[in-house]
């Protein structure tokens, strides 16, 4: 049968045959002295390929890039977008007017309601975590099976293949900045200052613009950003893949229980115990600020395990 | 008067800054190598930033939330150049080819 070449058949071949380039990188990563040499031939194989292509094989392709019209047409597109954007921005209302967005009956609600039935000052918090927190759930499920596929996919844990393993962290060594004191010294001022502001936009969420994925994504920055600087074992005194298991499963069974009763009971406001106290303390809004907790924690595990499953596939 | 000059150093602030991100975004296309990029990147963080950071308090008016805007030049001066460091110390350590043509150069 001859072997044809349009996109279908080669998907059809890829989903028979697996990703041939992948499969042929890992052999030649195995068989490699070290990782230094591993590159300068991966180097060598890509010039060559570079050479044979600039023979004519690419050529075509790259001229169409260069052509006028293609340039044009680039160039007009990306100004008529700038120019509706900013035609968009100039029409937006000002900052801070009262009778801004009420247009609509649902949103004269939430502006009118929010406060008294869920305590919380932040109108945003109160509906993505009350009014609408079966889709905030849903979200934060969404993180965490995100995360698990990732490290079913990437994750060396329990790899039985030991060669594998021991490359993967040989690589790590290899690019880790290990040791450097520009980097350190900037994260010895940046990455408290960034974790207590994570906690800070976590814990005020509901009296302050943020909440539970912002404050947890930048938590999450600031682990990665100590884990840059000092190390695995350094990061390893406080956070492991124990803890991540533990923490994020907890997190969510705890939101999972917390808004599967709202939900069980009606989802109307029962009597929970717990007393919405004053509008505008941090110990207010009854059970959103602990849910605030628990999506950020949520989504700061996410992030680092993320970060590291794609950098060495273990914690 | 006064509000007039006031406007009139607010725009000027703010077309030196995006004159400055515009150089940089240039700078990066126009450039060859990834060192030679880094350089207008470094540039458009710290002083394309606090230009115009500067004609936002400028517009505003010093108040409280000009220690914000200050605040995040700052983090920005802390973070970018680290950043920079990095990418070059990486491009130094991967890039062996490159470096290594350009030392004969030099030699010669």
């Amino acid at each position: 049968m001859k072997k044809k070449n349009d996109a279908f058949s080669r998907l059809l071949d890829w989903l028979e045959n697996g990703d041939q380039a992948l499969d042929t990188e890992m052999e030649d990563s195995l068989s490699d002295a070290s990782p230094a040499e591993h590159i300068k031939q991966k180097k060598k194989k890509k010039a060559d390929k570079r050479k044979t292509a600039s023979k004519g094989a690419s050529a075509p392709r790259r001229a169409y890039a260069d052509s006028w019209w293609y340039r044009t047409c680039a160039v007009v597109i990306c100004l008529s977008l700038i120019g509706l954007l900013l035609f968009t921005a100039l029409r937006l209302p000002e900052f801070g007017t009262a009778d801004t967005l009420i247009d609509s009956e649902l949103t004269e609600y939430y502006v009118e309601h929010t406060l008294e039935e869920t305590g919380a000052v932040n109108i945003v918090t109160g509906i993505i975590l009350d009014y609408r927190g079966f889709d905030t759930l849903g979200e934060s499920h969404v993180l965490f099976i995100a995360v698990c596929t990732v490290l079913l996919m990437l994750s060396v844990r329990g790899e039985k293949n030991e060669a594998l393993r021991l490359k993967a962290n040989e690589y790590e060594r290899h690019f880790e900045p290990e040791d450097d004191l520009i980097l350190q010294s900037a994260a010895r001022i940046l990455s408290p200052l960034t974790l207590v502001f994570g906690l800070y936009i976590i814990f005020n969420g509901h009296l302050s613009p943020g909440g539970g994925f912002s404050g947890g994504a930048i938590l999450g920055a600031g682990l990665i950003l100590y884990q840059n600087a000092f190390g695995y074992e350094k990061t390893e005194r406080f956070f492991t893949y124990k803890t991540f298991r533990w923490v994020s499963v907890c997190a969510l069974l705890f939101y999972s229980a917390a808004k599967g009763y709202h939900f069980f009971t009606g989802a109307n406001h029962l009597e929970n115990g717990i007393s919405p106290g004053v509008a505008g303390n941090i110990l207010s809004a009854g059970l959103l600020l602990p849910l605030n907790f628990a999506v950020g924690c949520v989504v700061a595990c996410t992030m680092y395990a993320l970060y590291t499953m794609f950098r060495k596939g273990e914690f | 008067m006064l509000e007039y000059l006031r406007l009139f150093l607010f725009a000027v602030l703010l077309l030196a800054g995006l004159i400055i991100q515009l150089t940089a975004v240039l700078g990066v296309n126009r450039f060859r190598f990834a060192v030679n990029r880094m350089h207008p990147a470094g540039m458009a963080d710290t002083l394309g930033l606090l230009l115009m950071a500067l004609s936002a308090v400028v517009y505003a008016g010093f108040d409280w939330i000009t220690l914000k805007i200050l605040l995040v030049v700052a983090l920005f001066w802390i973070t970018s150049p680290v950043c920079s460091h990095l990418i070059g110390r990486l491009v130094r350590e991967t890039d062996e080819e490159h470096f290594e043509a350009e030392a004969k150069e030099w030699k010669a």
